[in-house]
């Protein structure tokens, strides 16, 4: 009912001129040259929004393993250094950690290594490669550092999955390790962590969809990704619907999709387990 | 020799001595300056990186995603003169100085108005191109308003690109009026156009395209610009050399008379318009 009134009004309270047809042309677009169908503005913001969020995904496990396990360990100062981390990320609104990490970690560090220059100075199959993982070699600085910062950011959440997943295993568990002449080291690696494995696997597929949404705010430090690219048209045409709505259902997709994956994930997990 | 000569010829040597070391560090300073101008770093690197935000129609993509634009036109043929390629870094308005003061990118040529407070944080170019700020309004909530003083009123308000010297030009001319900020330029117009705003301000000629796009809607409430805002490239500061050659360009596309040309194909004409939808 709500629905069908606000889109009522949209429709005829506004008098807004809908130009639908012209939005196709930005998602994909015959290029006569090559002589095929490539991927335009909006269609490229989404391959990039999902580059991004893999990338960050997987240093942030990497990440969030490493403190997850400190935060566990019997050193204060590891354990201290761990539990900062979390609650200095997960207490600050993620939109102020990315301007901080923009204008004055990235471009500190950034401009150290002139990495764009360094990519540009490769050989073109390897620039290819690299456009293709990553970004092309003019937006890889950029790109690398808010890869960074997500992961960041992410990686603070997948700390307290992982510490919550190895605290789920019996304590008892730890100590029949124990009795039969584990070390610490032995007893983390084949006792306690493959059982703590199935209950990590699923909120960490979980968090691959949560740094999908995330990846948005990068927009704010242009990042070429689906947002940025979407206000970017806007700011062109001024078709502000039609972009948004096209966003959201291209979003939409992405995430959808990605939670089936996590389900039918779930699913394996929970069948080769047994329960 | 005596102690009184053995004396002034110390004395000499020495004097001649700090002159040398003088020099010779005024000399180092200078080749420190050129060496590390922007200008230097944008030949070595071969690459001229220009900071710029969409904005119709100095800056926008095309539908094959292609930057075009009176901007983007000024900046291709910049480097071209310079013997570089371009790369073009589009970035948020309201953050664009301190990108450029980070390092993004080297220079800022997006129609950016040269305003005093402005350049205390920056270096201007001299102009290559005026604008002017202008207003269009909404038909129903601005009825019958036809001068400044109409819009001059508590009960009004008025959109505008957050950063931006509309807003300036907004509070300097209508105090009283009640400002809201938005940060891109679809977002103000939208607001206009969905009549929660009286008006919006913006550089000319945004308005006026904007007012023949809804007819039904909007207006032109004022006949002429309100302001004239000189438009330069802005470079970091302490930069003497990148300065001097970007003004010295100006001079000389400006003599070609082909800044007015293309500002005319951009500005008057409608050429242009098809490739965008």
């Amino acid at each position: 009912m709500a629905l069908g009134y606000i889109a009522y009004r949209i429709i005829f309270g506004m008098g807004y001129h809908w130009q639908w047809h012209v939005i196709p042309q930005y998602i994909v677009r015959y290029d006569a040259e090559r002589r095929q169908w490539i991927p335009n503005l909006l269609l490229e913001g989404l391959i990039a929004t999902f580059r991004l969020s893999i990338w960050a995904t997987l240093m942030a496990i990497g990440i969030g393993t490493v403190m997850g396990l400190f935060r566990v360990t019997r050193r204060p100062f590891l354990r201290m250094v761990s539990r900062g981390y979390v609650e200095l990320v997960r207490n600050l609104p993620p939109l102020v950690l990315i301007f901080i990490s923009y204008y004055f970690i990235s471009s500190q560090i950034m401009s150290h290594f002139d990495i764009n220059a360094w990519a540009k100075s490769r050989p073109d199959g390897w620039q290819e490669v690299m456009a293709f993982f990553l970004a092309s070699p003019k937006h890889l600085s950029a790109f690398l550092s808010a890869v960074a910062t997500l992961a960041v950011l992410e990686g603070a959440y997948i700390t307290e999955i992982v510490r919550a997943g190895i605290e789920s295993v019996h304590w008892g568990q730890r100590e029949a390790a124990y009795a039969q002449g584990f070390t610490r080291g032995q007893t983390m690696r084949h006792i306690i962590f493959p059982q703590a494995l199935p209950q990590i696997l699923p909120p960490l597929s979980g968090q691959l969809i949560s740094t999908i949404k995330d990846s948005a705010i990068v927009s704010v430090i242009s990042i070429q990704e689906l947002t940025f690219q979407g206000m970017e048209l806007m700011s062109a045409t001024y078709l502000t619907f039609e972009i948004w709505i096209t966003i959201t259902v291209m979003y939409l997709l992405l995430t959808f999709s990605c939670s089936l994956a996590v389900q039918y994930i779930e699913a394996a997990v929970k069948r080769r387990h047994g329960n | 020799m005596d102690c009184r000569k053995l004396w002034a010829l110390v004395v000499t040597f020495f004097v001649m001595g700090m002159m040398a070391s003088a020099d010779s560090t005024a000399q180092s300073v200078s080749q420190s300056i050129t060496k590390e101008s922007t200008l230097e770093q944008v030949l070595k690197r071969k690459v001229l990186r220009v900071g710029m935000s969409t904005f119709v129609p100095w800056a926008m993509k095309d539908k094959t995603g292609k930057l075009i634009g009176f901007e983007i036109d000024v900046a291709r043929r910049l480097a071209a003169d310079m013997g570089v390629d371009v790369e073009f870094v589009p970035t948020n308005w309201s953050g664009i100085i301190p990108a450029l003061l980070v390092g993004k990118f080297d220079v800022i040529i997006g129609g950016m108005g040269i305003t005093p407070s402005r350049n205390l944080k920056v270096n201007f170019t001299i102009p290559y191109d005026y604008t002017g700020m202008s207003m269009v309004a909404h038909k129903k909530m601005a009825d019958g308003f036809d001068s400044l003083d109409d819009f001059n009123k508590p009960s009004v308000v008025i959109a505008a690109r957050m950063g931006s010297t509309p807003v300036d030009a907004a509070k300097k001319y209508m105090p009283k009026a009640t400002l809201r900020l938005f940060n891109d330029e679809s977002q103000v117009f939208q607001e206009l156009i969905n009549g929660r705003v009286h008006a919006v301000v913006s550089s000319a000629p945004t308005p006026a395209f904007q007012a023949l796009k809804y007819p039904d809607r909007l207006f032109l409430p004022l006949d002429e610009t309100f302001t004239k805002e000189p438009i330069g490239f802005a470079v970091r500061k302490g930069d003497p050399d990148t300065l001097n050659y970007f003004n010295n360009w100006i001079r000389v596309v400006t003599a070609e008379g082909w800044l007015s040309e293309r500002k005319q194909y951009w500005f008057e004409g409608n050429d242009w318009k098809d490739k965008v939808q």
